[in-house]
């Protein structure tokens, strides 16, 4: 490599200044969603009968679909990046078309389950537990829609003539996929399954 | 200097799929094993196992998220050190909060 400054790159770490630059955005993103965790926790052991009796009516299979969806959709990520880089067009536009997909299956369950909870009268005011619910599967659920916009400009952008070769940038938004995947990681159990009961 | 890394690990794409497998068995496990439970006889202690089994199958899934697809195991010292004390200092709070609070209110 040559002595001249690459300005693509940190100069110190050598690191490229989009990934820095999201992984500085996700760190911060760690600490907006700490603070739900937190309170969640703490909340959730002073009222662990309310949160006990309110999360058995949640739907575990449905949001087990939409687990798989996440994992499936990290995976097509990935291999989307790997093959824009093996400058593989078609298999980069099938894997981020399938994760498009998986994307919107996600949307369409979560859309499915709050109509489930607000037919049976679970609203954000019900209780506590569902206030906790809809404030972070609603903002888990909004990252999502924030994933989707720029993936679907990606796709469209890949048909045309140019096509679409900055492979960088769809690695950086690959980290800020991961990441909504991540987070949905933790949400499952602490939503759907951790509220184990003695049994006689 | 580091531009090349993308390209130094050319099998990645088996890991990629290793790792998804892992992430549904996890899943499935995390899943099997939240119908488990102790019988009464053992108190406390039975939710407590329940809820670290949760939360370590939790971690372990991150980690091998943020290991593999999101390339950490690759990237240089500095970056995996930003990332991983943040995330260190989740997992504390978490396991602590957890932990702690479970044995001060007796359900």
């Amino acid at each position: 490599m040559s002595l001249a400054l690459d300005l693509r790159h940190e100069p110190v770490s050598g690191i490229n200044h989009g990934k820095l630059v999201m992984w500085i955005f996700l760190a911060s993103e760690i600490m907006f969603f700490s603070g739900f965790f937190g309170a969640f926790i703490v909340l959730r052991n002073a009222n662990i009968d309310i949160f006990t009796e309110s999360a058995s009516e949640l739907n575990v299979g449905l949001a087990t679909l939409n687990t798989f969806f996440l994992i499936s959709s990290s995976l097509t990520m990935a291999l989307a990046i790997y093959n824009l880089e093996r400058q593989n067009k078609t298999l980069f536009q099938t894997f981020l078309g399938v994760t498009i997909l998986c994307a919107f299956g996600f949307l369409v369950v979560k859309f499915i389950e709050y109509s489930a909870k607000f037919e049976h009268h679970h609203y954000p005011s019900s209780n506590i537990f569902f206030a906790f619910y809809f404030l972070m599967t609603g903002f888990h659920g909004l990252h999502v829609i924030g994933g989707i916009i720029p993936m679907a400009w990606m796709f469209l952008k890949s048909f045309t003539k140019k096509g679409y070769t900055k492979a960088h940038r769809v690695e950086v938004l690959g980290l800020y996929w991961h990441f909504v995947d991540l987070v949905w990681i933790f949400l499952f159990p602490a939503l759907y399954l951790l509220f184990p009961t003695l049994h006689p | 200097m580091s531009t090349s890394h993308e390209h130094a690990h050319g099998d990645s794409k088996k890991a990629y799929y290793r790792v998804y497998g892992a992430l549904l068995a996890l899943t499935a496990l995390t899943v099997g094993a939240a119908q488990i439970h102790f019988p009464h006889s053992m108190g406390q202690l039975g939710v407590l196992i329940n809820l670290a089994i949760g939360l370590i199958i939790a971690t372990v899934k991150v980690s091998l998220v943020l290991y593999i697809f999101m390339h950490l195991k690759f990237d240089n010292k500095f970056l995996r050190a930003f990332v991983l004390v943040p995330v260190f200092l989740f997992f504390v709070m978490v396991f602590a909060l957890t932990n702690l609070e479970t044995f001060h209110h007796p359900f």
